[in-house]
């Protein structure tokens, strides 16, 4: 009787896993398949597959003919893309920087500010977007900064060093100091202990910590919302404006090519991860 | 000795500064003129006036006397609003990631991994997308009323627009925002623990909330935290999935500078809603402390 009460539990704890997984990916499927559906009048209707939003997104003619497409213009959404990227790489070189270079401070220095710094570091986290978002345009307008790539790029990189400092930081501290006081004993240079103990050893922790910043400038809107100018409108802003504006099917192929992308980041990202103890092990043998 | 002392002192103040300069200068600064904004009269054409102001703040908590501005209790009740449905939000998504850590914390190793992984690609995948598959799921000729047409259902129902609406979309892009906390203190749980209650006559019942829950206790208030933070502020969730009809403070707060142009009580709004969120994290932190002294 208990044995069959236990194993009722245990499936019922399975049927709700299984259901729990299909709630999480059920609303992202939906997008993709909806994507390659070509019912122009109703996309929740199928009508046979076909890639017409996609070349649409391409300026490519498609089935529909001549009929002007949705899509404003690809030039536009290429524009978009472009700007995330230019500041995503800026954001990440950045911040990627200032956020290892705090956390060797705090790690590896001690000095009376330190618990001041530790506060500070997880404040940017902890802020609400909209709060930093709308400091920072009164800030920029304060000045008579121009609302901007530059603009935006300061802001992402305010809240940014503070994920790096943290990924980086975890890898300090589960790293074992005494290598590199037997490199200072061998007569090392500080500067070559660094390059070549240091640095090898919290690299994973450096390119995690990147990694995240650029997945999240990338993704970043509400703060990119308040202070961004006219022409500097960047992807999440622009499929945020298409979405206010009407629903379109060519949202569906844009949001299926950016969780494409996104899957591959992740996947390299996690898998990096997951090879990340091995590597130290090499690193610390050779 | 003295120049080693001296070059470690020029190499933190090297590694300092960057960081230093980056936060001071346009977190802190920025931060600091927002709250003095707070303070200021608006202007005519959403500038500022330097005279002192009490009534952005006076507006939304009572005491603007109608001289200047009226006590309005609109703004009152979208505060209140916002904190319950980010409340609400929190139990939500414990409601649905609980039992499900216990069950990924179960399988062996490489599906335990495999779940982990499906559970952290969201977080990797962009909001606005994973907000607008609820746009299409919710809308009146969204997915649902289709499916409901489509199995000769003709009376479509509204959700898009609604506080259901807006509780799904937040418990949706949050979940693994809960997921890794409580997965967390799920996975390092003693079964020796739970032996022993068995053991001694301890019923599965009893065995849970004596046990096992209060065990998971950090986990789930370290959740709690971080999602009801970035939910108490929203205000892409109900600008997509609420519409007009459903408000919280960062749609107020987002008017005041986009549209109403009344930024000394936008920056009063965003006052209000960064010392509620200081205030939860200090009593999270006082909990906290208060359970290490209980264990010890």
């Amino acid at each position: 009787m208990n044995s069959l009460l236990a194993r009722l539990g245990r499936g019922l704890l399975g049927g709700y896993s299984l259901a729990f997984f299909i709630f999480l990916y059920l609303p992202i499927a939906l997008i993709v398949v909806y994507s390659f559906n070509s019912n122009p009048i109703n996309m929740m209707i199928w009508n046979g597959a076909s890639l017409d939003w996609y070349r649409s997104l391409f300026g490519l003619s498609n089935s529909l003919g001549s009929s002007k497409m949705y899509v404003e213009s690809s030039d536009q959404l290429l524009a978009a893309l472009r700007t995330s990227l230019t500041i995503a790489l800026s954001t990440t070189a950045i911040s990627t920087v200032a956020g290892t270079f705090m956390a060797l401070a705090l790690a590896r220095y001690r000095f009376r500010l330190q618990g001041f710094y530790r506060v500070l570091m997880f404040m940017p986290m902890l802020m609400p977007d909209i709060v930093l978002g709308i400091a920072l345009l009164i800030f920029f307008v304060g000045i008579g900064m121009p609302l901007g790539k530059a603009s935006i790029i300061i802001g992402h990189c305010t809240f940014l060093i503070s994920y790096v400092f943290l990924v980086v930081s975890a890898r300090l501290a589960g790293m074992d100091t005494r290598l590199e006081e037997a490199s200072a004993d061998l007569g090392a240079s500080p500067m070559h202990t660094f390059r070549r103990i240091t640095l090898p050893l919290i690299l994973p922790g450096v390119i995690g910590g990147a990694l995240l910043a650029f997945i999240i400038s990338m993704d970043d809107l509400v703060i990119t919302y308040f202070i961004s100018g006219v022409d500097s409108t960047t992807l999440p802003v622009y499929i945020y404006g298409m979405i206010r504006r009407g629903i379109k099917p060519e949202i569906n192929a844009i949001a299926t090519l950016l969780l494409i992308a996104s899957f591959i980041i992740a996947a390299v990202g996690l898998y990096l991860r997951s090879r990340q103890p091995a590597t130290t092990k090499e690193d610390t043998h050779g | 000795m003295s120049t080693l002392e001296g070059r470690k002192r020029l190499q933190l103040l090297g590694l300092l500064s960057p960081a230093t300069f980056v936060i001071g200068l346009f977190f802190i600064a920025p931060l600091v003129i927002m709250a003095t904004y707070s303070m200021l009269e608006p202007g005519l054409y959403g500038g500022v006036e330097w005279n002192f102001y009490p009534d952005n703040f006076g507006r939304v908590l009572g005491w603007a006397d109608g001289t200047l501005e009226e006590f309005d209790p609109v703004y009152l009740e979208i505060i209140l609003r916002s904190f319950k449905l980010a409340a609400i939000t929190v139990f939500l998504t414990l409601l649905v990631c609980y039992p499900a850590a216990f069950w990924v914390a179960r399988q062996p190793e490489k599906m335990r991994n495999f779940c982990m992984f499906l559970i952290t690609l969201p977080f990797f995948t962009s909001l606005i997308i994973r907000l607008y598959a609820w746009v299409l799921i919710l809308r009146p000729s969204g997915f649902i009323n289709t499916t409901l047409l489509a199995l000769g259902i003709n009376t479509p129902i509204n959700l898009i627009y609604t506080e259901t609406a807006v509780l799904i979309g937040m418990t949706y892009i949050f979940i693994p925002f809960m997921f890794m906390p409580v997965y967390a203190s799920v996975e390092k749980l003693d079964r020796r623990l739970l032996e022993a209650s068995a053991d001694l006559g301890a019923s599965r019942w009893q065995s849970f909330w004596k046990i096992i829950f209060p065990m998971t206790l950090p986990g789930v208030a370290a959740g709690s935290i971080i999602v009801f933070i970035p939910s108490l502020g929203n205000f892409i969730v109900p600008s997509l999935l609420g519409g007009a009809q459903v408000l919280m403070i960062g749609s107020l707060v987002e008017q005041q500078f986009l549209a109403a142009r009344n930024w000394p009580f936008g920056a009063a709004l965003a006052m209000l809603l960064m010392v509620a969120v200081l205030i939860c994290l200090i009593l999270n932190v006082l909990a906290q402390n208060r359970n290490k002294a209980g264990v010890s």
